[in-house]
């Protein structure tokens, strides 16, 4: 089977095809760094849900996670690595695909 | 509807979904880094507070005092000697491009803290601040024998009005809307680019004075540019506090 016969599902990563770490990616990728707080609004997430897809994330090498303070108070920056970009475009690239497939063959 | 049909239906409309999604975050994440009005009002500003050093003295004066004038040390950014206060107009606009920068860098690093997003301010820094340092160093360095070809490439009519830190201020926009991904602010960097070359293209006080306005020389060509940024600079405020208190 040739690349271009492959269906576009299996372009898509188990670790980024997840919604909220899909929109954790998109919001970092849009900003030199995301705020522990704009992702948990953003994403109406609990910090304890986020934390966890923060840590598969990170632990993927997709994002860096960057603890520090602002006076006394204590703030976490997300930022996008490289390959994380890279994910998230192939898996945009996927469901672009898939949508064009589906669109077509209706 | 077989089994396969639908089940491809429904990953068509999740697939939609989650697209639509994302693309509402990433338009949102966008929205809130947008903070280009502070920039703006500050280079307008900036301009403006230049106007005294564009206004030559009286006639008598200039021309009395025309030999006795040494250059500027600063001659890309003053633009023409002739008078005594031009002199200075490359050291205020030292002063105000590294102090613009700075307060423009301390403004975005306020608004990351305070919506949670940060703007990516480097090659803003970069850009303005070796634009900058070459325009010092430039005319520096092609003193030095077999070196004047450097200020080749910037034609004296690009510089003789000294208008060329309205330049250095346009490509800082030019990569600030690419830094904020801003449509917005690219068409004002556009703008502000035409505007600027032309202030250090052509005298704009002749369009008034075909007029029958008497205005001061050289004037105009500070004003027009300072209009453009402030004019966009209170458009920005109102509609980024629009979208803010929408948010």
């Amino acid at each position: 089977m040739s690349a271009a016969d492959e269906h576009p599902t299996n372009g898509l990563d188990e670790t980024v095809h997840q919604r909220h770490r899909l929109g954790i990616l998109t919001i970092t990728a849009e900003a030199e760094s995301a705020d522990f707080g704009y992702l948990r609004d953003a994403l109406g997430l609990t910090p304890g849900n986020l934390s966890r897809h923060l840590t598969v994330l990170e632990d993927a090498g997709l994002i860096q996670v960057m603890k520090g303070y602002e006076g006394r108070r204590p703030r976490t920056w997300v930022q996008i690595t490289g390959d994380g970009r890279s994910a998230l475009a192939d898996e945009l690239a996927a469901l672009t695909e898939l949508l064009r497939r589906h669109g077509a063959s209706a | 509807m077989t089994d396969d049909e639908a089940a491809g239906t429904s990953g068509e409309a999740e697939a939609a979904g989650l697209l639509d999604h994302l693309g509402r975050l990433r338009r949102d994440a966008r929205s809130a880094r947008h903070a280009y009005w502070f920039p703006l009002m500050l280079f307008s500003l900036l301009t403006l507070a230049a106007v005294p050093f564009y206004v030559p003295p009286n006639i008598p004066e200039r021309s009395a005092g025309v030999e006795q004038i040494p250059g500027s040390s600063v001659p890309l950014l003053s633009g023409s000697p002739g008078y005594l206060v031009r002199n200075y107009l490359g050291n205020y606009w030292l002063v105000a491009l590294f102090g613009g920068v700075a307060l423009t860098l301390l403004w975005y690093r306020r608004h990351a803290r305070r919506v949670g997003l940060r703007t990516p301010s480097r090659a803003y820094v970069i850009t303005v601040g070796v634009l900058t340092g070459l325009a010092v160093i430039l005319p520096l360095l092609a003193q030095i024998p077999g070196l004047g070809f450097l200020l080749m490439p910037l034609p004296g009519d690009l510089t003789i009005r000294g208008t060329v830190a309205f330049l250095i201020i346009a490509a800082g926009l030019c990569v600030l809307a690419w830094a904020e991904r801003s449509i917005g602010l690219a068409v004002i960097a556009a703008i502000y680019t035409g505007t600027a070359l032309l202030a250090s293209l052509y005298d704009i006080e002749n369009v008034p004075g075909r007029l029958g306005w008497n205005v001061s020389p050289g004037v105009p060509n500070v004003l027009v540019p300072a209009m453009v940024l402030l004019i966009a600079g209170a458009i920005a405020f109102v509609g980024q506090r629009r979208q803010r208190s929408a948010a």
